[in-house]
């Protein structure tokens, strides 16, 4: 079970996902980043810090909104990942291409 | 369902939706181990959710029968974490020799290279009709 709260900002909002991101709730995620780009938004923040599970499925949707985010002319930034979300980071090198800030001022002033 | 001190059983439906009620139990059957390695018990869940998922997917691809069900038992010793899929869905033919992490701009092609990369051992086979997962973790 996994809910998204949004939170508008300057340009863009802040995503935040309360729970796991796994298959089954991917698709929140993906279509939640789609129409916040369509009503144009370019920088998505996603503050993973009360996300308490990553799996396969949810790097690839962040790898997805993330190039969505890019073609947009835009950015996607991750925040606070937990324990396990830095974990599987690491492991699949994407660490590389969604580097993580420590807190949302800090992905907000990049 | 517990079989004995440190082990349980789920027997769930072959749907996503199963992959929360595998986690569900998951977390119920480490907190009842009494071990506060966190790095072991996210290297275990993440490689378990990623075969669940998988063999979910498989069967989504493979099968036109909707009726499959997969049971997952967790056991425990003092040095090993073991779980034990078995499904009846077709069989597979994955080369788990083969698996590769995915390129970095890809969107899928993680999931088995993740649960290789959390587990001392995982092992495919098709044993009587079913497909047998074992993974299993240093503790």
């Amino acid at each position: 079970m996994m809910t998204v709260t949004v939170e508008a900002v300057e340009g863009g909002c802040v995503l935040s996902p309360q729970g796991r991101l796994t298959v089954v709730s991917t698709p929140q995620l993906r279509d939640e980043v789609a129409a916040r780009l369509a009503a144009g938004d370019r920088l998505i923040v996603v503050d993973l810090s009360g996300t308490t599970f990553v799996d396969s499925s949810g790097l690839g949707a962040l790898v997805s909104c993330l190039k969505s985010a890019r073609q947009a002319g835009g950015d996607l930034r991750l925040v606070a990942p937990t324990e396990q979300v830095s974990m599987v980071l690491r492991l699949t090198n994407l660490d590389r291409i969604l580097k993580p800030r420590a807190s949302v001022a800090a992905a907000l002033d990049d | 369902m517990t079989e004995r001190p440190g082990s349980v059983v789920i027997d769930v439906a072959v749907e996503p939706e199963s992959i929360d009620l595998v986690q569900n139990a998951f977390e119920t059957w480490w907190t009842s181990l009494g071990d506060d390695s966190l790095e072991t018990r996210f290297s275990f869940e993440t490689a378990i959710v990623e075969i669940a998922a998988n063999v979910v997917e498989h069967s989504r691809r493979s099968d036109a029968d909707h009726g499959r069900r997969f049971t997952l038992e967790l056991s425990a010793t003092e040095d090993r974490l073991t779980a034990v899929f078995h499904d009846n869905g077709m069989p597979s033919e994955i080369d788990l020799s083969a698996v590769s992490m995915a390129d970095l701009e890809d969107e899928d092609g993680r999931g088995l290279a993740l649960a290789l990369l959390s587990l001392e051992s995982l092992d495919y086979e098709h044993v009587d009709g079913k497909n047998v997962w074992t993974l299993v973790c240093r503790r």
